[in-house]
């Protein structure tokens, strides 16, 4: 190819082009008029229509991407995130936690029970709690928990346990999920690792979102997992955020991580199994709780709250936050159940867990080489007992292969299938859930995300050495903290001191007056020395009641003198700055005694007192309007009764009896009495609402003409470009109007006057700044303000309202006003809860204080739409028992199934539909509607197949149901005249049939007729017409609706009140189906129901008969033809039978077998024929191809030749080139 | 399972306890009603509101003993629908209003009432007063729409009574806070003199002597006279006055008198009732605040009941029966009101102002049906 040598371009010297360009490029022509201008008609509106409609769909999907906007009102110190780690046994929960703790405050907690809380940075403080494999834990975590770590045995797969409880948390808002993969080292294969991975990331994908975190801990070095890997899952929890939940934020709820038992042992010793008073501790998490409101405690029951206060923080956030990172004191963990927490207090008394001499041996020991040991005496069954239920497990093992076998069959079910396999480290059955259609679709992206997941490995194999060493150095150091023991510390003055001021912050503040009442009441309380002794006494008794502190008592008096550890230090630090506090009130008050209290008895005893002298101290602080309204100030309400007289009585609440009855029946009425004092005709009087009209002074900021001015001085000052004159704003004058204001307003105050003008004059300016700002901006925003825009500012505004409003009192009033704040540490008494909840204390099983809003506490009919769970196996039935979780509860109910008709009309269903909605009501707790629930059929053990029955949410509360069923009515006719007929065997009476007069009717035939009236004669026959004549025969029904009552059974689920190892065995009412089989019971069939054969009498039909008359006047065509009767056939036509002789009849045998012969000789022929066809053309075939071969082989040679010719050529001519060169 | 019961004793503050009740689902008893009287337990009028209460609920249990000195009120589900209630001649429809008034937001359905009774007496709210005080109120908190109406369709006096009024409401599942702080400058002032089965002219008297007292202060007045006639008039003679005062930023305050029935009392002269009414919106004025006086529990009810947030509303000073109401709050709803108490800086600004602040229960209309 020869390059052509192209022209080059020339620029244009001259010409319209040039000088477009030139001016285009000169620096004072300004911007290019644009296509718009230049070519109007290219951007001119074509269709009005279409342009509307771009311009909607911008709108709308500009508009789509908003979320509602919503009041923020996340607490400014929140309380502790909880994190649940949700598991099958043995994958690694408990050790994922100690890592975890172990990585964020550098101590080792070896043993777990219930709820875990440490500082884990400047601003977070997380709550761990593990979730044992049961379906009750699982459901209660489910719903306070805020990040869920869900942990999965790689090496085995998924477990139905864990999408069990995928499907519990999509129920009740989605917390934050992140996959923990472990296990990981039980691959060999590095492939296969690889493989199980993906398989398991894509699954996991699925089900949470498209790209969830999932974490892969490789393997264990000393049982633990390795550093890295746990230090970057816990950077990724600490900058988690997460999302509000509907249900979190409008309920208050308290995950209790401590439990103490308050009832009076006396009590207890008559009755052991009388009801207890419990104070459960724990963070307040949600939204405000009201003192005595209803908390529901899943697992146990409805209780109200007799007290709850706030104690200070046991795992409070450090103070200051310009610090990069947390220092060792400030890394706190507290675990009460677990016997951590540091200090403990309560209201009257503090605990101090320290640590014993051999405590930390304890620990070694405990470590990996007694792990089987271990496990053991945290088994709660024998192993007897364990490995009977082995082996029931184990005969039920077999029955799931056939289900599959049959499912297979099917092949229509997505959900997956279980596969149960004995695991015999664990001594369980382990329900294996396999996803058929995974496998294939995963396949074919392999390559490209293999690739990802290399480098995400790499990335955390990084750093990996470096962190090691430090590492190991802060173990050693850890290994040497000892294991924490408690000590209660009671009536010890200090310690019980800080506990009073912690109830008491306004306590330092407040009149003196008050504090000797309060002496009068605490002498009462006060014990000498003397007392000391008998406290010691009943702590003892106490160690032994309490189940938490047993067994520790004894020894703590004895080491008490030994303590030093750098916790009792941390304590009298605390208390310090509260008596610094006080002391000043002390000096006061010499004979009040430093509260003093003797053992619980007595605290007891004066708490109602106390509480009520709190109260009494803050309605002297607060002004007098409120303890008018809210009262309760007993002794000291003299001015109230100065006031006097029958208006001054109708303010009081706290007067005897006997005045409040007379008020009682007083005339309910809301207007206002005037004030008979005030004379209207008065000109003072009415000088005193002057200002109240718009005609009246306005005030400074918003009088008309003062505004003016300022406007005037604002944009008063121009130029008259035409005269060149300078005008200006007369804002001398104005501020000479000002001081004149000033002057007069504050005549009375002579000093400083001088100075009050020039701040004055200051704060003029800076008004003027900030209303000159103000106006712009509002001019500057109003452009592109939506209405998106001002409903967000206006939650803006709201939320900082909401902060505000109460920040500057005192957290003891607030707790009144608004309630207690979520990240709150309360302490909640509740009076009365059973005993089994004391007995059977579990700390393994979370205890949960959901609260309950305003009439939720009460039960009524639940309308909801619920559908099958897809992957449940079989569909449900109306009436039979079902435990739905809703709301905070767990509880039985009898659900009837329904479905809406296309009238509204709500059809009894007997089963629920395969794979639709329907509805079902249910007696139940009110819950708000748009509240998700769950249903599973049992609670008790695992049963085969997906738990999780059914799925829903609530539409609609009622106290009353519209469930009908159809119900038809037979009768029979027993006589017809024409239309009508008399109808007997539907009704029983004529009040029946008049009731129904006026009813459609219905035969079988399909005949629509009406109920007229009731006959005399059959009781309950009656008149009906229709709209053809009936046969006897027919069966006249009437289709009626029948109202369904829903049986009202309403039984909470009690799980956390059975005996220890038996909490997950709860059984309720049992469905009819289970009844007869436990019971053994057969079923008998209805006679009626059961098949029989079908006999049918023949039915007979007269001839059709037409009338003489109608014959003559129908046409000839249709006429009945007079067609004589076809007479006998004459002999003469009729053909003779013809009857072969015997020799004929061999002819005709022979025959037929030779002509058989023929026909199988020819069909042979034919056969053998095509055969050789056939070879024939495949011989050909071969040959063909033989040829075929020969040829291509002999033009491969010829063409390989021919081109090695050429080459030898180009080579030749090459070589001539080159040579030539 | 039901939730504890609160009980209370005398007939007093009885429609407060029975709509705090329903609202907040708690059971109610309330013994020793007029048990000391000489004509003991329930009068026919309460007994009427309880019907009402009835007829507006599904599912609500009322028990009362023979005497009925003692009721036991177990409330149900808010329903609404269309509702008809003839209500008792004793006390007049504003009594039996306040009440729906207050439940009418969380019903199932929208409430569309009818109520006949008696229009306009002496003791309660009448008809005329709430529908220019009350209504307003509601759509600050965001009830309002085309559904928010009331209509006096006709008048009626006691003692015969004969007056008919359709009120109906829309539903809300929430209830938006308020900060309703500045409650302005009274700006213009509205009326209406009725009369009814008098002379048409008793009401032009009326208007002449109330703007006579009214004009000193603002010239923007206008009351309208209303007679009513044939059917529309009832079954009794009388004639009233209500009086609105509208702010600049939209607060109603508002005052109303009305004739004393037929041989009840001296009768009145309509010169002197239009004086009178004159006065007594002067002292609502001079009050203040941003709700008037008989709307203050309506308004703090609806800020309990808001989301959770902080709602403030600068009341006058508060009623007996606001009072009450705010304690039954409390044990209703463990809610408590921040009471400051403001003292106008100026002379001419009228008395004492309360501040209330409250944060709202996070209160959810339970009845309605979510489709």
């Amino acid at each position: 190819m020869e390059e052509k040598e192209h022209r080059k371009h020339q620029k244009k010297q001259s010409g319209p082009k040039a000088d477009r360009k030139k001016k285009r490029k000169a620096p004072g022509a300004g911007e290019e008029e644009d296509g718009r201008r230049r070519n109007p008609k290219a951007f001119g509106v074509q269709s009005a229509v279409r342009m509307a409609r771009t311009f909607h769909r911008a709108q709308d999907l500009q508009t789509k991407k908003h979320h509602a906007p919503q009041v923020d009102r996340s607490a400014l110190e929140p309380p502790p995130v909880v994190i649940v780690v949700v598991g099958p046994p043995r994958v690694g929960k408990t050790t994922l936690i100690q890592c975890l703790i172990r990585n964020f405050t550098r101590q080792k907690l070896s043993d777990i029970c219930g709820p875990v809380t440490i500082v884990s940075g400047k601003k977070r403080r997380l709550t761990f709690i593990e979730c044992g494999n049961d379906i009750n834990s699982m459901i209660d975590l489910a719903k306070v928990a805020d990040l869920v770590l869900m942990l999965i045995d790689a090496s085995f797969g998924f477990e139905m346990e864990t999408f069990e409880f995928l499907n519990i948390c999509q129920v009740h808002g989605f917390p934050r999920i992140m996959g923990v993969l472990t296990h990981l080292d039980f691959f060999k294969n590095n492939k296969q690792l690889r493989k199980t991975k993906k398989i398991l990331k894509h699954r996991f994908w699925t089900e949470v979102y498209q790209g969830a975190k999932l974490f892969y801990l490789s393997g264990m070095v000393h049982s633990e997992y390795q550093k890295q890997e746990i230090r970057n899952l816990g950077r990724f929890i600490s900058v988690m955020k997460f999302r509000p939940l509907v249900w979190q934020t409008a309920h208050p709820y308290v995950l209790a991580d401590r439990m103490e038992d308050l009832t009076d042992p006396e009590t207890l010793r008559i009755n052991p199994m009388c009801d207890r008073k419990v104070c459960l501790y724990g963070y307040l998490r949600g939204t405000y709780l009201k003192n005595r409101s209803q908390v529901h405690i899943p697992g146990v029951g409805d209780f109200s709250l007799s007290d709850v206060s706030f104690l200070s923080d046991p795992c409070p956030l450090p103070d200051s936050l310009k610090k990069r990172a947390l220092n060792e004191r400030e890394r706190l963990l507290y675990a009460p159940l677990s016997g951590v927490g540091g200090v403990v207090y309560d209201k009257d008394a503090v605990y101090i867990d320290l640590g014993g001499s051999h405590a930390d041996r304890e620990q070694e020991e405990a470590r990996p080489t007694a792990e089987l040991v271990q496990s053991l005496i945290g088994a709660q069954a024998t192993i007897d007992v364990k490995m009977a239920a082995s082996k029931v497990s184990l005969f039920t093992g077999s029955e799931p292969l056939r289900q599959g076998e049959l499912q297979e069959e099917e092949g229509a079910d997505e959900g997956p299938k279980e596969e149960r396999v004995w695991d015999p480290e664990t001594r369980r059955e382990r329900r294996r859930a396999i996803f058929t259609e995974e496998e294939e679709g995963s396949e074919g992206e392999e390559g490209s995300e293999e690739e990802s997941e290399e480098e995400e490995e790499d990335s955390e194999g990084e750093g990996e050495a470096g962190e090691e060493s430090e590492s190991e150095e802060e173990e050693g150091e850890l290994e040497k903290q000892p294991a924490l023991k408690r000590l209660r510390v009671e009536g010890g003055s200090e310690a019980v001191k800080e506990g009073g001021g912690i109830e008491v912050p306004a306590f330092a503040d407040s009149e003196d007056e008050l504090e000797k009442s309060e002496g009068e009441v605490e002498e009462s309380e006060v014990e000498g020395e003397s007392s000391e002794e008998e406290e010691e006494e009943e702590d003892s008794e106490g160690g032994g009641r309490k189940a938490m502190d047993s067994g520790n008592c004894s020894e703590e008096e004895s080491e008490g003198s030994e303590v030093d550890s750098p916790l009792l230090e941390e304590l009298g630090s605390k208390v310090k700055h509260p008596k610094h506090k006080e002391k000043a009130l002390e000096e006061e008050e010499e004979e009040e005694p430093c509260f003093e209290t003797a053992g619980e008895l007595r605290w007891k005893e004066g708490l109602a007192q106390k509480a009520s002298e709190a109260f009494l101290r803050q309605q002297r602080s607060t002004p007098n309007l409120r303890k008018l309204v809210y009262g309760t100030v007993a002794e000291e309400s003299e001015e109230e009764e100065s006031g006097g007289g029958e208006l001054g009585g109708l303010f009081h609440v706290s007067r005897p009896e006997s005045e409040k009855r007379r008020r009682a029946d007083g005339l309910d009425c809301s207007h206002y009495t005037p004030d008979a004092t005030r004379d209207w005709d008065q000109q003072e009087v009415l000088d005193s609402i002057r200002d109240c009209f718009v005609t009246g002074k306005w005030e400074d900021d918003k009088d008309a003409t003062r505004l003016l001015q300022e406007d005037e001085e604002l944009y008063g000052d121009f130029e008259d470009l035409e005269t060149g004159e300078l005008h200006q704003g007369d804002s001398g004058k104005q501020e000479d109007q000002a001081e004149e204001d000033e002057s007069g307003e504050g005549e009375d105050e002579d000093g400083g006057k001088v100075k009050g003008n020039a701040e004055g004059e200051k704060q003029q300016r800076l008004d003027k700044k900030r209303r000159l700002k103000e106006r712009f901006n509002t001019e500057y925003d109003e452009g592109d303000a939506t209405f998106f825009d001002d409903l967000k500012g206006e939650m803006q505004r709201q939320a900082e309202l909401n902060r505000a409003e109460f920040s500057a009192v005192d957290d003891e009033t607030r707790v009144q006003y608004e309630g207690f704040r979520p990240g709150m540490y309360l302490r909640l008494e509740i009076q009365s809860l059973p005993c089994e909840f004391i007995t059977n204390f579990d700390p393994n099983y979370p205890v949960i204080l959901g609260g309950l809003g305003a009439s939720e506490g009460n039960v009524g009919y639940l309308q909801m739409r619920l559908k099958k769970h897809r992957w449940h196996q079989r569909i449900l039935k109306t009436r039979d028992p079902l435990i739905l979780s809703l709301g905070w509860r767990r509880f039985q109910t009898l659900p009837l199934y329904h479905i809406e008709d296309h009238n509204g009309r709500n059809r009894l269903l007997k089963y629920t539909p395969q794979h639709m909605h329907c509805g079902a009501t249910l007696w139940g707790p009110i819950t708000p509607q748009g509240t998700g629930f769950l249903a599973v059929q049992s609670v008790s053990g695992t049963k085969a197949g997906f738990r999780i029955a059914a799925t829903g949410v609530v539409l609609d509360l009622d106290k009353s149901v519209t469930v009908v069923k159809k119900l038809k009515l037979i009768g029979y006719p027993y006589k017809i005249y024409k239309n009508t007929a008399f109808i007997k065997d539907m009704f029983n009476s004529v009040l029946e049939v008049a009731k129904f007069e006026g009813a459609a009717l219905r035969t079988v035939s399909g005949v629509r007729g009406q109920i007229k009236k009731a006959l005399r004669a059959p009781p309950g026959a009656y008149r009906a017409t229709f709209e053809d004549r009936l046969l006897m025969s027919d069966i006249v029904f009437l289709r009626s609706w029948f109202p369904v009552s829903v049986p009202q059974l309403y039984n909470p689920v009690t799980s956390l009140l059975l005996p220890l190892g038996e909490k997950e065995s709860w059984t309720g009412m049992r469905t009819v189906g289970q009844l007869k089989h436990d019971l053994g019971v057969k079923v008998k069939p209805n006679k009626d129901s059961l098949y029989k054969p079908v006999v049918r009498k023949k039915r007979h039909f007269n001839p059709l008969h037409i009338p003489k008359e109608l014959q003559r006047a129908l046409p000839f065509k249709n006429k009945p033809k007079n067609a004589e009767k076809k007479g006998k056939v004459p002999r003469d036509l009729q053909r003779p039978a013809v009857i072969k002789e015997p020799h004929e009849k061999k002819i005709a045998a022979l025959l037929a077998a030779l002509g058989t012969v023929h026909n199988h000789k020819r069909k042979s022929a034919q056969a053998r024929q095509r055969e050789q066809h056939k070879d024939f053309l495949r011989q050909r075939q071969k040959q063909e191809m033989d040829k075929m071969k020969r040829q291509k082989e002999a033009r491969k040679k010829m063409f390989r030749m021919i081109g090695q010719r050429e080459k030898k050529q180009q080579k030749s001519s090459l070589k001539g080139a080159a040579q030539h060169d | 399972m039901a939730s504890s019961c609160v009980s209370y004793e005398g007939c007093n503050f009885f429609r407060q306890r029975l709509v705090l009740s329903t609202l907040s689902g708690k059971p109610v008893k309330i013994r020793k009603i007029r048990s000391k009287d000489d004509n003991p337990g329930l009068r026919d009028f309460e007994a009427s509101f309880i019907r009402l209460m009835d007829k507006i609920t599904n599912g609500t249990r009322i028990e009362i003993n023979e005497t009925g000195t003692t009721l036991y009120f177990q409330p149900g589900l808010l329903y609404g629908g269309p509702v008809e209630h003839d209500c008792n001649l004793q006390r007049s429809i504003g009594y039996y209003l306040e009440a729906l008034l207050a439940l009418a937001p969380f019903m199932k359905n929208p409430l569309k009432a009818v109520l006949r009774g008696v229009t306009n007496d002496q003791k309660d709210p009448s008809v005329d007063t709430l529908k220019a005080t009350a209504i307003p109120l509601m759509k600050r908190f965001g009830i309002d729409g085309e559904g928010l109406e009331l209509k006096v369709l006709r008048r009626g006096m006691p003692p015969g009574g004969g007056g008919e009024v359709v009120f109906s409401c829309p539903v809300r599942r929430f209830i938006k806070p308020v900060q309703l702080t500045d409650p302005g400058k009274v700006k213009r002032i509205r009326g209406m003199a009725f009369s009814v089965r008098v002379s048409p002219q008793i009401a032009n008297r009326i208007v002449d002597s109330a703007r006579s007292i009214l004009n000193q202060f603002i010239p923007d007045i206008y009351i309208y006279t209303d007679h009513m006639k044939g059917a529309n008039s009832g079954k009794s003679p009388g004639f009233g006055l209500s009086l609105i005062a509208e702010t600049t930023n939209g607060t109603f305050l508002s005052a109303e008198m009305a004739s004393n029935p037929p041989g009840q009392g001296t009768p009145i002269l309509p010169e002197e009732l239009g004086k009178n009414c004159a006065k007594l919106l002067l002292e609502e004025i001079y009050r203040g605040g941003c709700v008037d006086s008989i709307n203050q529990s309506l308004a703090l009810l609806y800020m309990t009941l808001g989301q959770q947030d902080v709602s403030k509303v600068l009341l006058g000073p508060l009623s007996p029966y606001t009072i009450e109401f705010l304690r039954h709050l409390r044990s209703f709803f463990q809610t408590m009101f921040k009471i400051e108490t403001q003292k106008p800086e100026e002379d001419g600004k009228g008395g004492e102002k309360v501040l209330m602040t409250c944060v709202g229960v996070g209160y959810t209309n339970l009845s309605k049906t979510l489709k």
